[in-house]
């Protein structure tokens, strides 16, 4: 064969610019593409047959039957002759061809006598490969068998398209997620900057309706009122539908007394109920006192369902119930059911009322009221429980709304932990350090109630002066305060005077990231204002049995590490060293560069940094550290990547304690 | 056979280090681009594998000038954590062999190599 007639298209580079976008080369075998060669192989009646693609110096087969191997050099391929044409190539007999009697395939290789090839031409006109016919013996296709080669090798460009629309949706979806994530986390700041005000304005409302009024300002003073609990109602639902939404609401396992729960939720909203009404809780007599799970989504869950039954019932019953329907070893299954002879709802509404701002009729909204949020976050509260939420119905008759948890049975142990978390917390002394009147009002009431001891401090300093004069159990403590703001305050606490007194935090921002920042300095908890007593006091007595809980911890998977240390337990010691030695001086130099905002250094070290804890399989901090790089790529630090910063810190301090521990 | 690996993050190189030579190839690690193109250039390696981001010189400038510059086809892989499309098609329009997305996978990595040294042999 003369070499200096290489055929090349003309458009070569063009050409191979076309197959690389597909990313079809060297890639894993597909069912698809082996599917179409078999077709080849029935239809024409051949022992060999493939889908093959020709770069600028190989045939690379994707699919082949007969050939065995999964590349051959371009010179020696038929098929470089196939994509020069844009028709098929069909020699019946190569013996009789005089491009190939002498090719060292005809007469030895793969013993070639008959050839077909349709070249595999892409939208834009470019033969990127071919799908081939080839015998051992001579061989004449009939119009049918032409036919047939043409249409699969149409369909084999199909899939290819299709193959790269994919990678292209793909990339686009995650675009989009980003996208949610963002907006999400908008949502939940805006939330809370809107809370902080309204705040003030509840407050300072009811201390106006104490003052001295005449009855037409008690009334404008009321209405104020009862629009600021909707307002705020709105808020929460749109905060808890974006904590949804973004991942971040975790739905709790603690040990709670279920019975009590039920008992507590029925007290509640009896209050409320009128006379025309019969309002009913019906207990499961075989039903568990103490189950693990989460009390207040499944609090929230129950008055949401049973709010809305009494809302739209205006005579007959309302009925709670709970039943214990199965019982393994350690798990009970528990139905809960909300049903009322109220208006019910129209049968083609039923899918609908669980979407957000729908209720079952649009005149419903101005009837009753409501945000048309409380269904919608109902439904995935539950579905976040891992269950499923349904409703049954009749128009004019009731509705009944039910549900199945699957709570965890409590050992021995932890029911020894919930009484005495119940019963010995005492009389404790409890430090409150807040600048808002209105608040120090609110917490001493609180406290109070509960049985406690407190004293105030207007700011840190004062709330440092006290400690180190009296013995207290517990500090309260609010962020935001003038003189030393709750963050100095602790790191003080902490550092300066070697205590370890329990320190709860307080405070109206609960940002994203910010009590990822609490825990930082030091805090052992967090509660959100406005708070509600029943958190205050779970907080309370969390970090009062802190030694009784089993601390939540971080698994580390070394799956990845081992299959590198392939068995070596000495070299694999060797990387967590070296990891516990590099991370956290990378974190701080990376927190420099972040805090002078050194675009470029933040960029390089995150990048590096990224794949020190792929090594460990920490996903959460190489989402982290992407999120950071992205953004120090564009050159502008958003409050994402600060609070990214701060789970970073979290978590590299978490698993380097971890890692130390081994 | 004998491959030079160059990768800055010292946690990831040793540990392909490690296991590329619990494989049985000898491996040359360089955590400096421009010493690790020093090294090509002096001493005959069957395969180069080359992270992206490194101190001195890229991983991309490293497979430029091997095939430009000194005009040989060893096989280059190129890895890197950039999720960006166009990093690949760079990768390969500079003539690097494979293009393999981080977290490495070892089998996978394995499986490369001994794809590109068998083409080659």
């Amino acid at each position: 064969m003369d070499h200096t007639e290489e055929p090349i298209p003309h458009n070569e580079l063009a050409r191979l610019a076309a197959l690389k976008r597909y990313n079809i080369l060297d890639s894993l075998p597909d069912h698809a593409f082996d599917d179409a060669t078999k077709l080849v192989s029935y239809i024409c009646g051949v022992p060999i047959a493939h889908i093959s693609f020709i770069d600028e110096s190989r045939q690379w087969f994707k699919s082949e039957i007969g050939i065995g191997v999964s590349e051959v050099p371009r010179e020696i391929s038929f098929c470089r002759y196939t994509i020069m044409d844009s028709h098929m190539v069909e020699i019946p007999d190569t013996h009789l061809n005089d491009r190939f009697k002498d090719d060292p395939n005809v007469v030895g290789g793969f013993k070639v006598r008959f050839y077909a090839g349709v070249p595999l031409t892409t939208p834009d006109g470019y033969n990127i490969g071919t799908i081939c016919a080839i015998d051992h013996v001579c061989k004449d296709l009939n119009e049918n068998q032409r036919n047939a080669l043409s249409i699969v090798a149409k369909h084999v460009i199909n899939q290819l398209e299709l193959r790269t629309k994919n990678i292209e949706l793909d990339a686009q979806k995650k675009i989009a997620e980003r996208a949610v994530f963002a907006k999400d986390s908008f949502l939940a700041n805006m939330s809370h900057e809107i809370r902080t005000p309204l705040n003030a304005v509840i407050g300072f409302t009811d201390l106006l309706a104490q003052t001295k009024l005449d009855p037409v300002q008690q009334d404008y003073i009321s209405s104020v009122q009862i629009a600021g609990e909707n307002l705020l109602l709105i808020i929460n639902d749109i905060l808890d539908l974006s904590k949804i939404e973004s991942g971040n609401l975790v739905i709790e396992a603690q040990p709670f007394n279920l019975k009590k729960t039920l008992k507590h939720i029925y007290k509640l909203l009896k209050v409320k109920v009128p006379k025309e009404i019969e309002f009913n809780l019906f207990l499961d007599a075989d039903m568990p006192d103490i189950v693990i799970g989460d009390q207040g989504r499944l609090n929230q869950i129950l008055v949401n369902l049973t709010g809305n039954a009494l809302k739209f019932t205006e005579e007959g019953e309302v009925t709670v119930s709970v039943k214990l329907v199965d019982e393994t070893d350690d798990h009970y299954s528990l139905r809960f059911s909300v049903k009322d002879t109220g208006i019910g709802i129209p049968e083609d509404k039923l899918v609908t009322i669980f979407e957000r701002f729908k209720q079952a009729e649009e005149s419903t909204t101005r009837r009753f009221g409501g945000t048309g949020l409380g269904l919608n976050i109902v439904k995935q509260l539950v579905e976040l429980h891992g269950s499923e939420i349904q409703v049954k119905s009749k128009q004019n008759r009731g509705s009944e709304f039910f549900f199945v948890f699957h709570y965890k049975k409590v050992t021995q142990d932890e029911i020894a932990v919930e009484l005495i978390s119940e019963n010995k917390l005492g009389k404790l002394k409890i430090l409150l350090c807040e600048d808002n009147f209105l608040n120090q009002k609110l917490v001493r009431s609180v406290i109070q109630n509960f049985g406690f001891e407190l004293d105030i401090a207007e700011h840190g300093e004062a709330g440092i002066e006290l400690l180190s004069k009296n013995k207290y159990d517990l500090v309260l403590m609010d962020l935001q305060m003038p003189v030393k703001d709750g963050y100095q305050t602790t790191e003080y606490i902490r550092n300066e005077m070697n205590l370890s007194i329990p320190i709860i935090a307080m405070t109206a921002h609960s940002l994203v990231g910010e009590q990822e920042r609490c825990f930082d300095v030091g805090m052992d908890g967090y509660v959100p204002k406005p708070f509600k007593q029943a958190v205050l006091l779970k907080a309370i007595k969390t970090v009062m049995n802190k030694d009784l809980h089993a601390v939540k911890k971080r698994k580390i998977d070394f799956s990845y590490l081992d299959e590198m240390a392939f068995g070596d337990p000495a070299f694999k010691k060797e990387m967590i060293t070296l990891f516990i030695e590099k991370i956290p001086a990378e974190f701080e130099q990376l927190e420099e560069a972040f805090n002078s905002e050194s675009y470029d250094k933040v960029k390089k070290l995150s990048h590096n940094m990224k794949s020190s804890v792929g090594m460990f399989m920490l996903a959460d901090l190489s989402h982290s550290l992407s999120i950071i790089e992205e953004e120090a790529t564009m050159g502008h630090f958003t409050s994402e990547a600060g609070n990214q910063m701060n789970l970073l810190k979290c978590g590299v301090n978490e698993v380097v304690k971890i890692l130390n521990e081994l | 056979m004998r491959i030079i690996l160059s990768e800055d993050n010292d946690i990831l190189r040793k540990s392909l280090s490690f296991f590329l030579e619990s494989k049985g190839f000898t491996v040359d690690q360089f955590s400096d681009g421009k010493e690790a193109l020093d090294a090509i250039e002096t001493n005959n390696y069957d395969l180069i594998l080359t992270d992206i981001n490194m101190p001195g010189i890229s991983g991309m400038e490293i497979t430029q000038y091997v095939r430009e510059t000194i005009g040989s086809d060893v096989p280059i892989i190129i890895f890197t954590s950039s999720g960006v499309e166009q990093t690949e098609l760079d990768s390969f329009d500079l003539g690097a062999n494979e293009f393999i997305a981080k977290p490495v996978s070892p089998a996978v990595l394995l499986v490369r190599i001994n794809k590109l040294l068998k083409t080659r042999a």
